[in-house]
């Protein structure tokens, strides 16, 4: 065994485990780790149903971004008569 | 709260075998609202129960029940007309913020969550709201986020959708101190996810180094693994250490040399040479211990954290509940106004069920008033004009108007919650032994290395030999003994505590109260039961138990379910009879009519108003009942005392513990009490804040107060104390607030409570003894010189197998009734 296929070797497991660490770093900061509970409790629930809610709040969501968007351009269009 | 009112429910349905289709509670079939839908027949026990199930199945939502199982819910309540509060201003400024988009925010806590299938369905439910952009509730401590769009939806409307469902919800302020501990809890979670992710990565290279190390190894591949724990070690020393480093520099601004200067100084001092040893290829590395250290007591100090974050959830439930507006007459006219701008002198209307917020005096009208919230003791205390009433308070059940005499800042209720949120973020603190030492451990360490440092380069002038043997010596003394001779011992303490029904929070508590000198002891509910039970029973011709039992049951005074506990208690089966007229009369008893006959169940006013000679000398609370104004029964209740206190009270004397009683009840009754147990030094008629101040008196004379106590009214006390012991059933608060809960709520709890924590505490004083022994030994080689990495790993490992090996002896612990039955079996 020569020592690069020990160095290749480590590199390659580190980085794979870092990976890891960084998506759970990612998870704890973005707020998916605050509540204990939900690991376990909320995941007897989870279906198809839920993922079509989700998309129904996202697309809620967008609606009002959109609404607000014309609503803005209505103002930045409007010119009071001099 | 919600659990009170579903034992009711529980305990009047002894009888009843039908579940609630919706909340699952077991009532009599004859009781109940039955329905057939689909050739299934349908039971509700209530309208607001039928109501909330049909409006699940015609929104498509009766997965529910599936997901619910059997778990029994609170029964849905018909909504009260506060709905208005929400839309007011006062309101708004206070808990909603508006975003720049124009939507809103708001925190809330949802009342009435069970178990995960009710999280769900709230979820559901909001989500398919319109208006509402986004809803997310914490399964944890059920705490809600909605955010919504304020031109398509009120917010009253929201509030009123999560009630149509069978829920509550209330707002809170997160900004207080949430949001602050949250931020504490994700650092550390993320400073401990890389110290464990380079704790294990090391650990299997360190394998491969320890392996080479007896095998023989080529210094390329030595190399190569250095490297590797290397770069694997420093994110951890630096990032998930900092924490240390943080702790030893303001420990080195104020003075002391503490856990955390050990800590720090000994890691980097590791670092430093394995550094050295990887660059010169001399010696070994130590990188693995650099690691360990960091990593496990990094993850002690996380723990300390997380029950910290427990009480503030509670803190914000006392907060919420409370009113922001109050209803205030002025010329006869009616109008809500904001409480804080409430001023003395105005004149406020309460309505049954309202909870009181500012402080005032009776002008008119008259009622009883819920108190327990501020003296522990659950009888109603019935006020009439010029009487004065308590924020905090709750009006059971009529209209009184009173002159505000304090503004809301300065009422009870405010200035118990600020007490009480202070109390928590400053409670005294204890220094703890392995603290102490080890602060006089790692200062007499580093000048120990730094004279055999000196010592070595003046001896023989090589200035690298030198500073290996001086590294080595704070490498050897790293603290692997002294860092687990506490945690191990309190570890089996706790495990053992709790076995017993004696839960300990947190490590550190076992060694505060090994060292208390004074036990603090509540009255109501600590050392009596908190309810009244019959002591004494005279009957006379033509007693129906089951006529009383039917007219008791329409009561929730605490003397009505004493009379129906004993009823049961007494006697097999008793059925349910109809009654009709039923008349509560303030603050005196019940009246209704069975059969034409009619029945009379109170107190002695309430007789002696219906002209019926009775006898009324007694000490205890007397309950007399009439069957058409004629004598059938009479009986005599009193709180009566929990099993063992006597004795357990006895036997913390015994161990040279001061014992003394706190209690908001009358002087007489407490003396009796008192009396009874044999208790000397009795402090009654204490408000709240009184019995903490007199806790912080104690404090002041050098005691270590344990204090142990059930209800709302204790919690300032056990937040101030050094110790505090709640009871099990005890209010969410108090239980949040103490350090020891007591499940089986027996006074014999608290002096086992002591014997584990003084056990525990020799054993700590024992191992820390041996872990200094071994540093006399192991230091004074090291300063020689003769220490190699194989005497290092040996010793090392030996001394911790002897600390933990010391600690199990805990465990052999013998209780005084343990003894008693292996002496009967010998």
């Amino acid at each position: 065994m020569s020592e690069n296929v020990v160095i290749l070797m480590l590199a390659v497991s580190t980085f794979l485990g870092a990976l890891g660490l960084i998506a759970l770093l990612w998870g704890v900061k973005t707020g998916q780790f605050d509540d204990q509970s939900k690991f376990i409790d909320a995941a007897r629930y989870d279906n198809e149903e839920d993922l079509r809610d989700a998309a129904m709040m996202d697309k809620k969501k967008k609606e009002h971004e959109r609404k607000k968007k014309k609503e803005h351009e209505r103002k930045k269009n409007y010119m009071p008569a001099d | 709260m919600q659990l009170g009112a579903q034992k009711i429910y529980i305990k009047e349905a002894y009888l009843a075998e039908i579940a609630c289709t919706h909340c699952n509670l077991k009532f009599d079939e004859s009781v109940m609202i039955t329905e057939e839908q689909n050739n299934k027949k349908l039971f509700f026990c209530c309208k607001g129960c039928q109501g909330v199930y049909h409006l699940l199945e015609s929104e498509g939502l009766d997965t529910f029940y599936d997901k619910l199982g059997d778990t029994p819910l609170q029964p849905a309540t018909q909504s009260t007309d506060d709905l208005g509060k929400f839309d007011l201003e006062g309101f708004k400024n206070k808990y909603i913020t508006t975003y720049e988009d124009g939507l809103c925010e708001i925190n809330l806590i949802i009342e009435g969550i069970h178990c995960s299938a009710c999280v769900w369905l709230n979820e559901k439910v909001l989500h398919k709201t319109d208006g509402i952009i986004e809803a997310s509730i914490n399964y944890t401590n059920n705490k809600a986020r909605v955010i919504w769009d304020p031109e398509e939806i009120k917010l009253s409307k929201i509030i009123e959708t999560i009630r149509s469902i069978g829920y509550n919800a209330y707002p809170y302020d997160p900004t207080l101190q949430e949001e602050r501990a949250n931020k504490t809890k994700k650092e550390y979670y993320s400073r401990i996810l890389v110290g464990v992710f380079g704790t294990m990565n090391i650990m299997w290279i360190a394998i491969a180094h320890y392996a080479g190390y007896f095998t023989g190894m080529q210094q390329g591949f030595k190399d190569i693994l250095n490297v590797a724990e290397f770069i694997l070690a420093t994110p951890v020393l630096f990032y998930s250490g900092w924490i240390f480093f943080r702790g030893a520099y303001y420990g080195f601004k104020n003075h002391i040399v503490n856990m955390d200067t050990l800590v720090s100084s000994g890691a980097v001092s590791a670092y430093i040479y394995s550094i050295y040893a990887m660059v010169t290829q001399r010696g070994e590395v130590y990188f693995d211990s650099v690691v360990m250290i960091i990593t496990f007591v990094l993850v002690g100090k996380y723990l300390e954290v997380l029950s910290k974050k427990h009480a503030v959830d509670t803190l914000d439930g006392i907060m919420g509940s409370t009113p922001t507006e109050v209803t205030t007459l002025k010329e006869g006219i009616k109008s809500l106004v904001s409480v804080e701008n409430v001023k003395v002198g105005d004149i406020i209307e309460l309505k049954p069920g309202e909870k009181v917020v500012i402080d005032g005096v009776v002008t008119s009208g008259q009622g009883s008033f819920d108190e327990s919230s501020l003296t522990g003791e659950n009888e109603p205390v019935y006020k009439q004009k010029g009487d004065e009433i308590l924020s905090g308070s709750i009006c059971l059940d009529s209209v009184v108007h009173y002159e505000a005499s304090k503004d809301a800042s300065h009422s009870l209720l405010t200035s118990i919650v600020n007490l009480l949120e202070e109390s928590i973020t400053k409670k005294p603190h204890i220094e703890q032994l392995a603290n102490t030492i080890s602060g006089y451990f790692s200062s007499i360490i580093l000048i120990i290395a730094l004279l055999t440092f000196a010592g070595w380069y003046l001896w023989n002038g090589n200035f690298e030999m030198a500073l290996i043997v001086g590294i080595s010596v704070i490498v050897i003394a790293c603290p692997c003994a002294l860092g687990l001779a506490t945690p191990m011992a309190t570890l089996v303490g706790i495990s053992i505590a709790a076995k017993r029904g004696i839960l300990f929070k947190e490590a550190t508590f076992l060694e505060t109260m090994a060292k208390s000198n004074l036990l603090a002891l509540d009255k109501t509910g600590t050392i009596t039961e908190g309810k009244p039970s019959v002591v004494k029973s005279e009957l006379f011709e033509g007693f129906d138990p089951a006529l009383l039992l039917a007219l008791v049951n329409t009561s929730n005074h605490p003397v009505s379910k004493g009379i129906a506990s004993y009823l049961q208690k007494t006697y097999d089966v008793l059925d349910p009879l109809p009654l009709e007229e039923i008349k509560s009369i303030e603050a005196k008893g019940i009246e209704a009519r069975y059969q034409g006959g009619k029945l009379l169940g109170g107190n002695t006013a309430l007789l002696k108003a219906s002209g019926i000679q009775i006898d009324d000398s007694s000490e205890n609370s007397l309950f007399f009942f009439a069957i058409d104004n004629r004598l059938v029964a009479r009986f005599e209740l009193t709180d009566t005392i929990r099993n063992g206190a006597k004795e357990a009270i006895t036997q913390i004397q015994a161990l040279g513990i001061k014992v003394v009683m706190l209690t908001g009840d009358h002087e007489q009754s407490a003396l009796k009490v008192a009396r009874a147990v044999g208790i000397d030094d009795v402090h009654a008629k204490l408000l709240p804040q009184e019995k903490s101040s007199l806790i912080k008196t104690f404090q002041g004379n050098g005691d270590v107060v344990v204090m142990v106590g059930d209800g709302i009214n204790d919690a300032i006390a056990l937040a101030s104390s050094n110790i505090a012991i709640a009871m099990g059933q005890g209010a969410d608060v108090a239980i949040n607030v103490s350090d020891v809960v007591l499940l089986d709520e027996k006074p014999q709890s608290i002096y086992e409570a002591y014997k584990i924590s003084r056990r525990t505490f020799r054993a700590v004083k024992e191992n820390l003894g041996f872990s200094l022994l071994y540093n006399v030994i192991a230091v004074p080689l090291a300063v020689m010189g003769f220490v190699n990495p194989l005497i290092a790993a040996l010793s090392m490992s030996l001394s911790s197998l002897v600390v933990v090996g010391n600690s199990m002896r805990i465990k052999m612990l013998k209780f005084k009734d343990e003894n008693e039955k292996g002496i009967k079996k010998q």
